[in-house]
Order: C-alpha cells, then structure tokens, then sequence
C-alpha cells in the first residue's frame, strides 16, 4: 500500500541485475499501481527486458528486489499464475498449432480461458490448425498474446510485443490489448522503444535509461508536471523546478522542467510538454541520457 | 505437462518404436531359425558324437546380421544424441522455456516431468533392445566362449544402464551448454571417453581374477569354458614366466624338440604348466551388476547437475 492507499501491483527497491561486469540494470525503484497500463520505455540496452525478467523470475537480482503483488518472484504455482509474461519475438513452437499451444495451455494452468482464447483467435482469422511456424509475424503475436490472457494473469508483461510487426498488425495486436485490459483489474507493463505506439492503450509510464528509472508516474501527472519554460536567458534551478534539459540562445534559454511546487515567476513562458518531448529529454536527443535532472547540455545545442 | 512432452517428442518416440520393432523382426526370424538349425544340430551331433564344427556350421551366412547385433552397442549412445541432449537445449535454443517456464507449472516440476519420461523411455527401450539380443546371442555365446566377450557389452544390465546414462549425460550437457549441436557433440565424447575408461581400466578390477595351473596340452588353452581370460602365459617348474623369444628358460633336453614339433609335450614332461588368471563365467551377473551400477550412479550425478541448472533462477 502507498501513501494514497492504492495497491501495488509492481514495486522494486534498488533493483539491479548484472551480468559479469555490467550492469544491465541498477537502482531501479519503480512502483505500478494496480490496474495501470504501463508504458516501459527507454532506448536499446537500456534494461527493459532484464527488468521484464526480473518480475516474471526468469532471472535472480543481484541486488534489491522487486515485490509483484507483494510477493518475490518465485517458482511456485501461485505466483506463476498470477503473472503472464510474453517474451521478445513471442517464443511459440513451431511445430504446433494455434490450437495444440491452447490444450496445452489448458494442461500446464489451473485457470484457462480456452473458449475466450479460442473464440478470439477465430475472430482476428488466425488460423487455429496449421503450425504456429507458417504463421505471420502479426498471427503469431496474437496466438502469444491470447496464451498469456487464457491464463487470467493479474499482472501482464510484454516485452516489445509489436517491435516487429507492420503498423496494421501493430494497430490490431493494441486494440486486442486494450480490449483485455478494458474495465479489468489487469495490470501490464507493455515495453517498447517505440513511445508512440504505447501512448495511445497506457496510462503510466516507466523510463529506462542508461541502466536506471529516471522516470515513473502516471502520464498525466507527468505532463502536468514537466512544462517547458522560455525566457532570458538563465541557468537557474532551484526549489520551484529541475531543469531536465535546456537549450540556449544569445538571449534567451528554453528549458524543459520537472515542477516541484507552483511557479509564481512571470519571467517565464510557459507551455505544455507532449509525453514524447517529456522522454527524449530525460534521454538526450542523441539517446544518451542527461547525467541527472541538474545538469544542462551545453549552449547552442 | 505429460501431453505436452508426448505432443512434443512423439516423433523421437515414433521413430525410436520404428527402429525397435525393426530390429525385433530381424532377430526373431533369424533368432528362431538359428534356434531350429541349434537343435537340431545338437541331436544330429549327438547321434554322430562329431559335435566340434558346431559352431561354424550354425553362423554360416549370418554375418551381417552378427554385425547388426554387435552394432546394438552404440544404441544407447543415440539415445544420449537423439532424446537426451537436444531435452533442455532445443528449447533454449528456440527460447520457448520463456513460454513453458511461465505457465502455471514451476520449472522444477516441468524438468520431473521431462526427464522421468525420458529415463523412463530409455529404459523401456534399453531393456527391449538387450532382452532381444540377450535371447538372440544365446546359443552363440554358450558355443562361443562365453558371454564376457562382444556379448558383455550388449546383452544383460549394462544395455540398460548406458541407455540411461547417456540420457542423463545429454540432458546435462545441453541444459549447461545451450545449444543442440554442441550438446551431442559433448554427449558423444562423454560417452565415448565413460565406456573407454569403466571398460578398459575399471572392468577387470571388479573382482580379483582366480589364478590357475593348468597342465600344458598343445592346443588347448586350459581356461574354463565361458571364462574371461585376463592372461595366459607358461610358467616353469620353478614359477618362473616362460619367455617364448629367449631360449635361455628352455631347458637343454627340449631345444632339440623344437625341431620336430614336440616342444609342447617336452615342457609339459619338464613340469612346464600353464598359468591363466582369468574371471570365471559365473560372474557374469556380478560384473553386470556393478557396471551398471557404476553407469546408473554417473547417471545420477549428471541428472541432479541438469536438475540444479534449471532450477537455477537465471533463465
């Protein structure tokens, strides 16, 4: 429980994973309320999938921890039905049907929704009978996507389920996602470096960037909180805002601010800030990351 | 979890059961008809008492098919190939453990399942595979000079405990290395090097071989029928080893005999006696037992490693 009284469905605490002398992921501490659509963004490397696999169990931390419905991840049934997981390129057998990969479903879960699954998949004209190896890219997202919903997980995470579809297929696997999630108590995490995919079915958003969570809230108290800020030129920060990026000119600066308490300043324009502007700016232009929310990238740029 | 490995490996099994059914066919036609020509041979010889070509007389033509049987001996070795390493590795090769390994079925449970079907099968198969040859060498290896020979390998436990034993080693072997090829490429040298080293250097030191005089009779060994014979040499009055090449231990009265083909008898009359240290046939069974032993505790060992490795929480 947090202060508002909201259950967490997801929570870590100076989560890190390191894999010999990298860390793919370190002091991560992000909190997902239940029921949110989260959208885990942040560019290549950034530790998306190791945080991923972290919740699910497929990985140890080698430090912190992450508490999923307030509990570790662990081998044992209960957890493993309460969390539906489905990994990059959507790992299926591709030998068996859309149809043998939902009886077996059935066999290796105490609860399945095969006829709902089923019923779905007949729907987007998947074809439920020939190997899932003769499917395309798009079929075959939905036929994971249906495995990890028969399952009625309570925490969905999907690791970049539409980075290799075409924007039709992208479209269609969405509006499945956001029919499942629809008036549910379901809470996903859906990752992607594809931001404009997500916004459209999220309602939170987690940023990843250089190994840590430089961001985490719902979006709209994330717009409402960062705003961008014209005037003359000035390097200033302090107690009413942190400057998360600034750009320079002879006489005036444009600064994208996270706001901490209400501006009273008239010096400043202000204006409201898109998710993506809110984004690229904690991850620098160039993908890389401003060092913390204080520092500026140099003049001119 | 059983449907799921049958829908997965039904096709192993198909080919497996085809391949068993083969060889079952093949011996029990030939099986049968050596055992008629056997039988009747027995009585014709007994009626003639010229018993001695019986051997020859009875494998004439069977060659391929003794071959066929001997080759029985790399069965289990692709069992190790074919069902035990590719197990873990073919699904971490294709990352489909990231959609078993969330269901609602924890990975300890998945890789009970997994393995006890596959040692269960290797079992089952093993043991078809050895009850067949067993039956089919039989009246070869009672003519033949026993069963510790090409038999030892292939008939009795130890069909059954390599079978096993290279499963296990080839689950092992993929679970740590990931991918198929190398694991059967690891699995084939693991085998190879297991068989080589428990068959050469641990076999003959199961038991201490009995050590025997025998009388020196030209063309005869001496060594009981069925025995496993470790070494054969002459020995002289004194105990000293005989040394064919260096004149020196024959003693002067039989240097002129080796001239007209009586070396043999005249020894024999200087108390010149035969030595055989050798593994009598009684203890086929005993030498069974422990090899399979020793196999089936390597299994152990290998499985519980696949077993830690699973489990392990890095996926």
């Amino acid at each position: 429980m947090n202060a508002a009284g909201t259950n967490m469905a997801i929570e870590t605490k100076g989560l890190g994973k390191r894999f010999g002398s990298t860390w793919a992921l370190q002091d991560c501490t992000v909190r997902v309320p239940q029921g949110r659509v989260s959208a885990l963004v942040g560019p290549n490397g950034a530790g998306k999938t190791t945080l991923l696999r972290l919740l699910v169990g497929l990985r140890a931390p080698s430090a912190g921890q992450a508490l999923v419905l307030g509990r570790p991840p662990e081998q044992s049934e209960e957890f493993l039905a309460s969390v539906g997981y489905l990994a990059q390129e959507a790992p299926l057998y591709k030998r068996l049907t859309a149809a043998e990969h939902l009886d077996l479903g059935a066999h290796l879960n105490r609860r399945w929704e095969k006829e709902v699954a089923t019923d779905r998949l007949r729907a987007l004209r998947v074809p439920l009978d020939r190997p899932i190896g003769t499917l395309s890219g798009g079929q075959r997202s939905q036929v994971a996507l249906g495995l990890a919903l028969a399952k009625r997980p309570e925490v969905l995470l999907l690791d970049e389920p539409v980075a290799a579809l075409d924007p039709l297929a992208r479209r269609a696997f969405l509006s499945s996602l956001a029919e499942a999630v629809a008036g549910g108590e379901l809470t996903v995490v859906l990752s992607s470096h594809l931001l404009h995919d997500l916004e459209r079915v999220c309602d939170h958003v987690i940023l990843l960037a250089a190994s840590r969570a430089q961001l985490c809230d719902d979006i709209d108290v994330v717009l409402e909180s960062h705003k961008c800020l014209v005037g003359p030129r000035s390097n200033s920060a302090g107690a009413v805002f942190d400057v998360v990026k600034a750009v320079h000119t002879e006489r005036q600066s444009r600064l994208l601010v996270h706001i901490k308490a209400p501006l009273t300043s008239s010096a400043w324009d202000v204006s409201d800030v898109g998710l993506e502007d809110v984004v690229l700016a904690y991850m620098g232009d160039d993908g890389s990351v401003t060092a913390g929310p204080l520092s500026l990238v140099g003049d001119e740029r | 979890m059983n449907q799921l490995i049958w829908r997965l490996h039904r096709q192993q099994v198909l080919f497996a059961t085809a391949a068993l059914v083969v060889l079952a066919v093949v011996l029990a036609v030939t099986g049968t008809t050596m055992a008629v020509h056997y039988h009747s041979a027995l009585r014709d010889c007994a009626a003639t008492r010229s018993c001695t070509n019986l051997p020859d007389e009875l494998f004439q033509g069977d060659g391929f098919i003794i071959d066929l049987v001997s080759a029985t001996v790399i069965v289990p070795l692709l069992f190790g190939l074919f069902w035990g390493a590719p197990l873990v590795a073919k699904e971490l090769e294709e990352g489909t453990q990231d959609l078993v390994w969330v269901q609602g079925v924890t990975r300890r449970r998945w890789m009970t399942s997994n393995v006890s079907w596959t040692l269960i099968a290797a079992v089952l198969w093993g043991a078809a595979m050895s009850a067949l040859v067993s039956w089919w060498r039989g009246p070869e290896d009672i003519l033949k000079g026993g069963r510790f020979g090409v038999s030892f390998d292939i008939t009795g436990l130890v069909p059954v405990a390599y079978t096993v034993f290279a499963v296990a080693l080839g689950i092992a072997a993929g679970t740590l290395i990931k991918r198929a090829l190398p694991a059967m490429a690891t699995t084939l040298a693991g085998f190879a090097l297991a068989r080589a080293v428990v068959g050469l250097w641990l076999r003959p030191r199961y038991f201490s071989p009995l050590r025997q005089l025998f009388p020196l009779v030209n063309g005869v060994s001496g060594a009981p029928s069925g025995a496993w014979v470790l070494s054969l040499v002459v020995v002289g009055p004194g105990g000293q080893i005989y040394d064919p090449l260096s004149p020196a231990g024959i003693p002067t009265a039989c240097h002129a005999a080796f001239f007209n083909n009586s070396a043999v008898s005249c020894l024999a009359a200087h108390g010149f006696r035969r030595l055989v240290t050798y593994q009598p046939a009684g203890r086929y069974w005993g030498f069974q037992g422990i090899e399979a032993g020793i196999f089936l505790a390597l299994a152990a060992g290998f499985v519980s490693i696949a077993y830690l490795a699973v489990s392990r929480r890095d996926a």
